[in-house]
């Protein structure tokens, strides 16, 4: 008997373990977050933010084999106990332009975690959970549903997404 | 045009980006491989001490041109680097293999690959037949094999 996988739902996760005094600025990454929502305009390049999606795509070329480019880079700020919409990166009816993962990193997260949404065969709307911690990311299929929840009371949260086509 | 490896936090070759010798001069004018690890530190958000020399001529512990090989194997992505005995590792290709510092390759238990015969190699030539050796990691031998039989 053989067994032959033809898709998988690949989560990747972990902490960002960058050289001591190279770690993430989160305060820069912050601030530009912070900035870009008021100002409603994209989140600007930065120093921080390219040693972020450097060491994201330079690992997982190591580890995977496969290369990812950047698609779209945004942040969100969450105020307490504030649940996102349900969220899907992809367009369902523009597949071509689609990323193929999403990509979510905790800036300045307290009590914030990720719901992802996937079906197993007949098994519908099942969900993983997990926390996203300051300096944590999780990377997903932007065809999976998502959601993040938020259980702090007193302070905001700041999360920055990247989504990413694969080649 | 000089070659730096990009080293990771678990050692491993995580990119390898070329570096202008000009980039890399010490105020004597002389090629330096600490100037040019501050150049790439500057530029490339990555600690300096993590950035090593590797040749783009160097396989096997040999330099193609005749020169002096540098830190046993060119390095590749996904590489392993030592900094004990300074030399690049490829991946281990089967769990049994061992390190020959002098090659600075991975070898396998029962010795190099044997050669084939001038028959098997006409033959491979004539196309009539496809011989090789494999490695059988269970058998811990080198195994004949025509690949087309």
């Amino acid at each position: 008997m053989q067994k032959k996988v033809l898709s998988e739902i690949d989560l990747h996760y972990g902490i960002i373990n960058m050289p001591k005094k190279f770690e993430i600025n989160s305060e820069k990454l912050q601030e530009d977050i912070l900035s870009s929502q008021l100002k409603n305009e994209e989140l600007p390049y930065s120093r921080e933010w390219d040693k972020l999606n450097t060491y994201m795509r330079e690992h997982v070329n190591v580890e995977y084999g496969f290369t990812l480019i950047n698609k779209r880079s945004w942040g969100n700020v969450y105020k307490p106990k504030e649940i996102s919409i349900p969220l899907l990166n992809i367009d369902p009816i523009d597949l071509k332009n689609s990323p193929d993962y999403t990509f979510l990193y905790g800036v300045n997260v307290k009590n914030c975690g990720v719901r992802i949404h996937y079906d197993q065969n007949r098994r519908k709307g099942r969900s993983w959970d997990i926390p996203l911690t300051n300096n944590s990311f999780v990377m997903f299929p932007s065809t999976q549903m998502y959601y993040l929840t938020n259980n702090q009371k007193d302070s905001l949260n700041f999360i920055l997404t990247t989504t990413y086509e694969y080649i | 045009m000089a070659h730096f490896a990009k080293i990771g936090m678990n050692g491993k070759v995580i990119a390898v980006l070329t570096c202008g010798n000009g980039d890399m001069l010490n105020a004597d004018g002389v090629e330096d491989e600490k100037v040019g690890q501050q150049y790439l530190e500057r530029h490339n958000n990555w600690p300096a001490p993590m950035w090593v020399q590797t040749s783009y001529n160097t396989s096997a512990n040999t330099h193609r041109l005749g020169g002096t090989p540098l830190r046993g194997n060119y390095a590749g992505i996904g590489y392993t680097w030592d900094e004990d005995d300074q030399i690049f590792w490829p991946k281990k290709p089967y769990a049994s293999w061992v390190k020959n510092m002098t090659t600075a390759q991975w070898e396998s238990p029962a010795g190099a690959q044997p050669t084939l015969t001038a028959e098997q190699t006409s033959q491979n030539a004539a196309d009539t037949h496809r011989w090789r050796y494999n490695w059988n990691e269970s058998g811990q031998s080198w195994d004949l094999t025509d690949g087309k039989a």
